[in-house]
């Protein structure tokens, strides 16, 4: 007789003791999944390098993103490119005139050359190849994938693979970390602040070329041939 | 007394298409010439910003893919030119059968360069004047019309200069 009510709340209390851990495993599942989520946030946050999204100013000049800036800040001329990656006469620009401008003015501290992000909006992977290009300046790649994204325009521009020319000139490593900055979008509100700047002038079209020498300022519009622009840059630095 | 001379409407056209024509080529000129970039002093700023507008137009001649870069370079670096020196001898009025027809000449070709990159569904600036310019069924109709003045133009000014001068002593009568 004493030994059924001892069998009855003993299989009440396994009841109880499973009902419990049944309803208190979906508990343990979420904070493991909260647990794993903040790992990866942590993991993320590692892997995306901290950024600094502040600008300079240059001989009055101002918001100057120094990872997109070359030459010596005393150059008495300050040239502000602004360009658009999937533009062609922007290719042109840069291919033909800008490489030879940083060999024989910028290196050699005459100029200050400020490039500036114009994505048009009728370009569809401009945007997004200035985000990438933006984000690789930021871990000091700014050269070789903006080479890297004017040399292949043509193919990019037919397929929408930005991130692979990008990949293309960078290694594993640097990619995850280019790739990193792009998602958090940190950066984006300085491709925002260039073109707020370009709007100022204003830029009808891409490329334009801003040179500010002795107090003076003088916008060009449409891709600028050395020799020609040789010229022009020897008088104002003489000035 | 001297009297002006009469004015009848083929003379009309002919002063019309004279100071419009004239005033079109001029303008399309010295456009290509100054923009989109003013900058006009000093000298060297002038020198570059010119340099730089006739360089943009070489583009667009090019982008028409119907020269060579080379004879695409020499008509950008000519053809401004040209424009504002037949628009100046269409105002002066020398010679006027020449001009003229060199005018209509001119407007035909480029009717025929619009109409060809229209029908090819080319996407590109029709680089009439110096400001980029999206080609569009209006740049055909704009130049048809203009095409048009000048050839009626050019026809009334042949007419005109077969019939005698409307100041020449008029032939004696005989009794």
């Amino acid at each position: 007789m004493t030994r059924r009510p001892c069998f009855v709340s003993a299989s009440l209390l396994t009841l109880l003791a499973f009902g419990s851990l049944l309803l208190a495993a979906p508990s343990t599942q979420k904070s493991q999944t909260g647990a794993s989520a903040k790992k990866t946030a942590a993991h993320k946050e590692s892997a995306a390098p901290t950024v600094s999204t502040t600008t300079i100013s240059v001989d009055g000049v101002n918001d100057i993103d120094p990872a997109k800036a070359f030459g010596a800040k005393s150059a008495t001329v300050v040239v502000e490119i602004f360009s658009d990656f999937q533009c062609p006469a922007c290719r042109a620009l840069f291919l033909n005139t800008t490489q030879k401008v940083m060999d024989n003015y910028v290196n050699t501290g005459k100029i200050y050359l400020v490039h500036r992000d114009f994505p048009l909006p009728m370009h569809a992977y401009s945007r997004v190849a200035a985000s990438y290009a933006r984000a690789a300046a930021h871990i000091g790649k700014c050269e070789p994938v903006e080479m890297a994204l004017f040399q292949n325009q043509d193919k990019w521009e037919a397929s929408g693979d930005v991130k692979g020319t990008v990949a293309s000139v960078l290694s594993a490593s640097e990619m995850k970390k280019v790739e990193a900055i792009v998602e958090s979008k940190e950066l984006e509100p300085l491709i925002e602040k260039d073109k707020a700047i370009g709007m100022t002038f204003p830029v009808s079209q891409t490329p334009t070329t801003v040179f500010h020498a002795n107090g003076q300022t003088y916008p060009y519009a449409g891709s600028l041939n050395y020799d020609v622009l040789k010229d022009f840059l020897d008088q104002l630095i003489k000035k | 007394m001297m009297e002006s001379a009469p004015f009848n409407y083929r003379r009309l056209i002919i002063w019309f298409g004279r100071l419009v024509l004239g005033a079109i080529f001029i303008y399309a000129g010295i456009a290509k010439l100054t923009m989109p970039n003013t900058h006009l002093w000093p000298w060297f700023v002038l020198k570059f910003s010119v340099s730089t507008n006739l360089s943009m137009f070489q583009q667009q001649v090019e982008s028409y893919k119907m020269l060579s870069p080379e004879m695409a370079g020499q008509l950008a670096h000519t053809l401004p030119f040209i424009e504002i020196f037949v628009g100046l001898m269409l105002f002066i009025g020398w010679r006027l059968k020449i001009w003229a027809t060199l005018v209509t000449l001119i407007m035909l070709g480029f009717l025929g360069v619009v109409t060809r990159a229209y029908l090819l569904h080319m996407d590109i600036n029709c680089g009439c004047f110096g400001t980029p310019e999206k080609l569009t069924g209006w740049t055909i109709v704009r130049d048809a019309s203009i095409s048009a003045l000048a050839l009626l133009m050019t026809y009334f000014v042949f007419t005109e200069a077969r019939q005698p001068h409307p100041w020449a002593a008029a032939p004696e009568k005989t009794a």
